[in-house]
């Protein structure tokens, strides 16, 4: 009995934590070293702890509990600079039947130490990190620095490992890339991306890019970003959005998308989007086309009505269109209710889609009711119409504590008459003044 | 490296926390009047360009929100749906609300480049667990 509940916690051997620990160590003898020549430290954490309660398709009792947890110390310096240590990772435990294939599981999500400097935007961070900036959006174990220069100019650049959860394929040994940008704040944005990747002696990932913001007129902007592959030779992706807002109260967007199936996935290794399975056609080409218009008949009630069209090389042409209203009174109540259609060349891509939400504020307690279903054109293993209900309560106890539930009631093609709870526990603990 | 010092812009960083509490989805543009009122989170397109914004400069970012924020969707291993994590925030343009089971061959059909912004391009272990 013992035995097995030891090895229930044998994954904390195991955890991806070596490296995460190891910032962490220097990160303390920094702060520690920073104190010093430190204005002010503050910590903040963050525990969230949720009981899901419920069964698997195949009956069986699932009770994970789960932690996640967010820790943030920062120290300002003097010169108004700030040093800071950042945690964020969960783990769960199953107290009944396997909820996957092991027992317990967890992840750091991120772990690392950051600088900020008072000037200049500069920033260089050390550690697991979310890294975006242009063709880049890698979670890396690494180093990442940002400035910005003269007359407008900045400059990133990052070097790191690639964070992988399983590892079917030979690991990739670093991820490194720069962007280098040109800013006029109230006119536009620009930047040049570039990103290389290494597998042993082999090009792994070459991609290059730009992105843009810009605003030529007042109330029209302009967003977008094309990305290159120059191992496959071919664009990537492209991918452009215009607004315009000729009343206060009116919104027009348009955009437009084209992804090429060969360059895009070109060496992607998750089993999912690799094109060496069989799930991504190499010969598929999307461009999507698409605008909304989004009036505010008052300040707090908003319709907006949407239309996109999907053209494939292979499988077709699909149309999405709908609408939706949504409400808000700040602080008291929320409601939103849409209605959209998926008008596809196949039958999966034939749905009706309804979604309508409430939730309502009185005074530290929240209360929330979302409803959704999908109404098929052919049914799914069986089933016509989908549909979730979900019921939220959650009541706070002064800033630091917050206890929640959840109730969940679905009839899906995988999942009949479904019945799921969640507890919530959060507790926040922050020490600035 | 004297030379990049010397390139510096020696303009002031943008503030390490936003000088007043925000809470829910702030409209930016109610207070700002430069490219600040760009980020009105309320706008309806503003989920299709977030990334964009991010992807300039983070520290817009995190003024207003911890690390925390990004990985709730952004990350390579999670077991628990965003809308599951946060369900008393039904506004939010969190992806796979219902039942994802069904729906992801759905979207994974209509542009599954869109699940590598999230996902990533790495072996993902709940992935591998149906598609090997």
């Amino acid at each position: 009995m013992r035995g097995n509940y030891i090895n229930r916690f044998r994954w904390l051997r195991n955890l991806p934590l070596r490296r995460a620990l190891g910032v962490l160590a220097v990160g303390t003898l920094l702060m520690s070293a920073h104190q010093a020549y430190a204005a002010d430290t503050t910590y903040t954490g963050e525990f969230n702890t949720l009981l899901r309660m419920g069964k698997d398709a195949g009956k069986r009792n699932l009770y994970p509990v789960y932690e996640y947890l967010r820790l943030q110390t920062n120290t300002t310096l003097k010169d108004g600079s700030d040093v800071s240590f950042q945690f964020g990772g969960w783990g769960r435990l199953d107290l009944a039947d396997k909820s996957s294939s092991q027992v317990t599981d967890g992840d750091v999500q991120y772990a690392l130490l950051s600088y900020q400097g008072a000037k200049n935007n500069l920033v260089i961070n050390l550690g697991r990190q979310f890294v975006a900036e242009g063709v880049a959006t890698e979670l890396l174990d690494g180093l990442y620095l940002r400035q910005d220069l003269k007359a407008g100019f900045g400059a990133a650049a990052y070097v790191g490992k690639p964070v992988m959860t399983t590892v079917q394929e030979k690991t990739v040994d670093t991820v490194y890339g720069a962007r280098l940008s040109h800013t006029m704040p109230a006119y536009y944005a620009i930047g040049a991306s570039v990103l290389k990747s290494d597998r042993g002696s082999e090009r792994y990932r070459e991609e290059a890019g730009i992105d843009v913001w810009a605003r030529p007129i007042t109330d029209l902007d302009l967003t977008g970003r094309t990305s290159y592959n120059s191992i496959t030779s071919g664009w990537m992706e492209h991918a452009y959005a215009l607004s315009y807002a000729p009343l206060e109260s009116l919104k027009l967007s348009v955009d437009l998308a084209n992804i090429n199936y060969r360059h895009y996935f070109h060496n992607m290794t998750m089993s999912a989007f690799s094109l060496k399975n069989g799930i991504i056609n190499p010969d598929e080409n999307m461009v999507s086309v698409g605008g909304s218009v989004a009036y505010n008949l008052t300040k707090n009630l908003t319709v907006t009505a949407d239309f996109k069209n999907y053209a494939y090389n292979i499988i077709g042409e699909s149309n999405y269109y709908g609408g939706k209203v949504s409400y808000r009174l700040p602080d008291s109540l929320l409601a939103g209710a849409g209605f959209y259609r998926m008008d596809g060349a196949t039958s999966r891509l034939r749905y009706n889609e309804l979604r309508a939400y409430v939730s309502k504020m009185l005074g530290k307690t929240d209360l929330t009711a979302d409803f959704i279903t999908l109404m098929y054109d052919k049914s799914v293993a069986g089933v016509k119409n989908s549909y979730i209900v979900t019921g939220a309560a959650s009541h706070a106890f002064g800033k630091k504590v917050k206890v929640g539930a959840d109730i969940e009631y679905s009839r899906t093609p995988d999942f009949d008459n479904q019945l799921r709870g969640i507890l919530k526990l959060s507790y926040l603990f922050d020490t600035t003044p | 490296m004297l030379s990049i010092l010397y390139a510096c812009a020696n303009n002031t960083s943008i503030a390490r926390k936003h000088p007043m509490e925000v809470s829910g989805m702030p409209n930016c543009a109610e207070c700002h009047n430069e490219q600040w009122k760009l980020l009105n989170h309320q706008a309806p397109d503003f989920f299709k360009k977030h990334g964009r914004f991010a992807g300039s400069n983070q520290t817009s970012c995190t003024t207003c929100h911890t690390r925390s924020f990004c990985s709730d969707c952004h990350t390579r291993k999670d077991e628990l749906k965003p809308s599951l994590k946060h369900s008393g925030s039904p506004q939010r343009n969190f992806p796979h609300r219902a039942d994802y089971m069904t729906q992801h061959k759905i979207d994974g059909r209509i542009n599954p480049a869109s699940c590598t912004k999230c996902h990533g391009r790495q072996n993902n272990a709940r992935c591998i667990a149906c598609h090997r």
